[in-house]
């Protein structure tokens, strides 16, 4: 797969972590500042999501690994849309947190898929 | 909301139902995938898996209701949560062999972070704090 776009989805992932960990630390709610990252973020799970299915064939291992992969990739676009939806529904600073732990998943996630992408001899 | 009583879904109890609902989400994953493609290597530990994913797919919902009955049957799933992860993260060092493959509470929930095992315990003390009428520790927000 692309790892240049890993990189790209990861370090998105990092940077939206520590924005609304700073926004929960400082007590602030969210914005747009908060929304624009979180909005890159998505776009960058999007089209992860279509490289992976396009790879789907050729992801290493049995169809346990490529039901995992496919699996991680589907569920990943969700989870900034949800945290999004949460901090704008819950205004005090733990949806901050809401948004730090999805960044976090979504983080882990991407790595994941990179790592099972890696399997392949 | 509920009688008297603190929502179990606002303040920290947010943070609480995303970290749920995302156990709960990686939990119904994991021993969907084990169920379907390698039951015959590890049953006792798959099917635990799947209790596991069921009781933090219930724990999720009713932490995020929050009435009067849902905080009952929170405090019943979360009970049963923690002394899942007890004893399966004991047994999962005693009896290695029954656990070939990980699920969600072997080793006390290593494989996330420990997140499993701290998970109830907050769980159980957040229910307890909001089951005060507007308790005074709460701060601001």
């Amino acid at each position: 797969m692309l790892y240049a776009l890993t990189v790209v989805v990861f370090v998105a992932s990092v940077c939206l972590m520590g924005l609304s960990g700073w926004y929960a630390v400082r007590s602030r709610l969210v914005d747009d500042r908060l929304l624009l990252v979180a909005a890159l973020l998505e776009l960058g799970l999007l089209v992860q999501l279509v490289v992976c299915l396009a790879h789907l064939g050729r992801v290493p291992g049995g169809p346990g690994e490529r039901a995992t992969f496919a699996a991680y990739a589907v569920t990943l676009p969700f989870v900034p849309p949800a945290a999004a939806f949460l901090a704008l529904k819950e205004k005090t600073r733990w949806s901050m947190g809401v948004v730090a732990v999805g960044a976090f998943a979504a983080g882990v996630m991407t790595a994941r898929l990179q790592q099972i992408w890696n399997l392949r001899g | 909301m509920a009688d008297g009583v603190r929502s179990t879904r606002s303040g920290p109890g947010i943070l609480l139902v995303a970290v749920y609902g995302l156990l709960a989400l990686a939990a119904t994953g994991r021993s969907t995938l084990q169920i379907l493609e390698y039951f015959s290597r590890a049953p006792l530990a798959y099917l635990l898996s799947a209790v596991a994913a069921v009781i933090y797919v219930v724990a999720t919902v009713a932490l995020a209701r929050g009435d009067r009955t849902s905080r009952r049957v929170a405090l019943v799933a979360i009970s049963v949560e923690l002394a899942g992860v007890l004893v399966v993260g004991l047994a999962s060092y005693l009896a290695p062999s029954a656990f070939p493959d990980k699920t969600v509470w072997s080793h006390f929930g290593s494989g996330y972070g420990f997140v499993p095992l701290v998970l109830p315990m907050l769980g159980l003390a957040w229910l307890r704090r909001t089951a005060r009428p507007a308790a005074p520790v709460a701060g601001p927000g």
